[in-house]
């Protein structure tokens, strides 16, 4: 299962590399640039990377936002994201789903983060596997973008997310990921 | 329909050598196969083609945006909005990031950041999403809006409802499918719901399979659009802004939507006969009704010739008289779609033309045809506008820059 997911999330990255060698590239604001504090030039990338906006969620739920996107591991060796920090918020977290003992799928913290193998592709998206921006410290407007550096197997990268409205993402968690709740 | 009419008149032999360039043009860019795509516009405009294709793409980036000079894809959605009355100038930079960054991935047929369905997206469809803006748009980034970005002069003829008219922010969406279409609208107006909100929106078709015999036909049966100003350069000073304009409007144009309606109950009892004679044109061919049997459309009209009984062939009332300019540049581009809504109760109809059309400067080229129109013509018999609207179109996007980033100053 996992293989194929990653399988399918290749064939996206290379079509998505093919379109931008075409002239199609997307707006610079979803690359992501390596941060002064990496080890190495970025051997992981967000392509198409976005988050959802807090101008576009309920008063009650600006607490926290999802970033989703293509994770890319352009090295030679797999890598793992075992978490990170950013400016939007107090704490980030991968998360992953997972089906509770009722047959719900729940949101929750994926203990062990993320691994992308060498040269793979790993996808973060809206009901899945993603990286949550948590108790925010500010408001993520649509049209700006969140910078979130990851801590690497391979040091400390930062990737930038898109802000953008989206209404989904409002999943149940086990627990609560807001320790302040 | 309110078009104007550039065949025919003895008396402007330069204008008419235009015309007739005019129609060659139209046939060259868009109604053959083999229209030079970009070879010859490096401009990032291409003809198109007049048949889509369900993965045919049109440039996003260019000098000017795509959706005007290329052939008309058949199926559109004018989606005009108000921004919401926080938004400041920071929140206009935010969504031109929006907008073109979802315009280009739809385009491409990638589906916007947060499509869910993006098969949706796959077909592009020979999508193409023109911009274009308001004058409260224009001030509050900043910049001074052109004398012509106002509601046009009210016309005699005119019955224009609120619920049609006026927006900051107009979206022409168009493509050779209508679920390409429906849902490039959907993920804009998502896009940008924390922004503005959907004012009106416009939904129209032309003829899928139009082509070489087969032209735009408006439900009043007429042949529509036939004689354009040249895409290829000649006309360029009708079609795009140039150099007196303020530097976010260069490349750019202007866009006029006016919704007119058909009542098409009083046209059914028009005999064919009474209709050439309202409209000035053969309904067959759409040529002049002082050509002969079988002539094509861009005949030129002889509107001083007389029948026996001394009266002009061509009615004094005529549209296509009333319609034709009397001067060079009386001309703008036309890109009609017809309309075909519900009923409303006690109503056998709901139909009528969102006459879109483009041009430098409405007040100048577009309004004095109107005017005309208005005055006297026997299509005012059958057709009410009912809604209008006049934006400014942006210049297209070079690669890396966003649309509107000169209208920001950024």
């Amino acid at each position: 299962m996992r293989v194929r997911t990653l399988i399918a999330g290749a064939a996206a990255g290379v079509l998505a590399l093919t379109l931008t060698a075409c002239g199609s590239s997307s707006s610079t604001s979803t690359t992501s640039t390596p941060s002064a504090s990496a080890s190495t030039a970025a051997v992981l990338t967000l392509q198409d990377g976005w988050a959802k906006s807090t101008d576009s969620m309920s008063a009650d739920k600006k607490t926290m936002t999802g970033v989703f996107g293509m994770l890319k591991n352009t090295g030679s060796t797999p890598l793992t994201i075992t978490g990170g920090s950013s400016a939007a918020g107090k704490m980030v977290q991968m998360h992953e789903t997972v089906m509770n003992s009722s047959g719900t799928m729940q949101m929750q913290e994926a203990k062990a983060g993320f691994t992308i193998p060498a040269g793979g592709t790993f996808e973060l998206k809206p009901g899945a596997n993603h990286i949550m921006v948590m108790d925010l410290v500010k408001d993520l407007k649509v049209g700006d973008t969140v910078s979130i550096d990851l801590k690497t197997s391979a040091g400390v990268i930062t990737v930038t997310a898109a802000v953008r409205a989206f209404p989904g993402g409002s999943e149940s968690y086990n627990p609560s990921p807001s320790m302040s709740h | 329909m309110s078009s104007p009419d550039t065949t025919g008149g003895t008396a402007r032999r330069g204008f008419l050598t235009s015309a007739a360039g005019a129609a060659g043009a139209l046939a060259l860019a868009g109604w053959t196969a083999t229209a030079p795509s970009g070879a010859s516009t490096p401009t990032g405009t291409t003809a198109g083609t007049a048949v889509g294709s369900a993965t045919g793409t049109r440039p996003f980036r260019g000098r000017h945006q795509s959706g005007i000079i290329d052939h008309p894809q058949p199926y559109a959605a004018f989606v005009a909005f108000d921004l919401h009355p926080d938004v400041d100038k920071d929140a206009l930079r935010r969504l031109f990031v929006v907008l073109t960054d979802d315009i280009e991935r739809l385009m491409a047929g990638r589906g916007s950041l947060t499509d869910q369905e993006t098969e949706l997206a796959a077909v592009s469809a020979d999508l193409t999403i023109t911009v274009a803006v308001g004058a409260r748009l224009v001030a509050l980034a900043g910049a001074t809006p052109p004398s012509w970005l106002a509601p046009l002069p009210a016309f005699s003829i005119d019955r224009l409802e609120e619920r049609w008219g006026g927006g900051d922010l107009c979206l022409q969406v168009c493509a050779s499918s209508p679920t390409t279409v429906a849902h490039a609208q959907r993920r804009l107006i998502a896009g940008l719901v924390t922004l503005a909100s959907v004012r009106w929106v416009q939904r129209g078709f032309r003829e899928p399979f139009e082509g070489p015999g087969r032209p735009m036909r408006n439900l009043l049966g007429q042949v529509d659009g036939t004689i354009q100003p040249a895409v290829n350069g000649p006309d360029d000073d009708l079609l795009w802004c140039g150099a007196s304009a303020p530097a976010w409007l260069r490349d750019g144009s202007a866009l006029v939507v006016r919704r007119i309606e058909m009542h098409l109950d009083t046209w059914d009892a028009v005999d064919r006969h009474s209709r050439e004679n309202a409209i000035g044109r053969r309904l067959d061919t759409g040529a002049p009704v002082t050509a002969p049997a079988g002539a094509p459309a861009e005949t030129a009209a002889d509107l001083f010739a007389k029948d026996s009984l001394g009266f002009h062939v061509i009615d004094d009332g005529a549209h296509m008289r009333r319609a034709h300019a009397t001067a060079p540049h009386e001309r703008f581009l036309r890109r009609p779609y017809s309309y075909d809504d519900v009923p409303p109760p006690g109503k056998t109809s709901d139909s009528g033309l969102i006459f879109a059309a483009y041009m430098a400067d409405p007040v100048r080229q577009f309004v004095p045809v109107q005017q005309r129109l208005a005055e006297k013509d026997l299509l005012n018999i059958w057709t009410t506008p009912v809604g209008s609207a006049v934006f400014a179109v942006l210049p297209g996007a070079a690669e890396g820059h966003l649309l509107g980033e000169a209208l920001l100053g950024l």
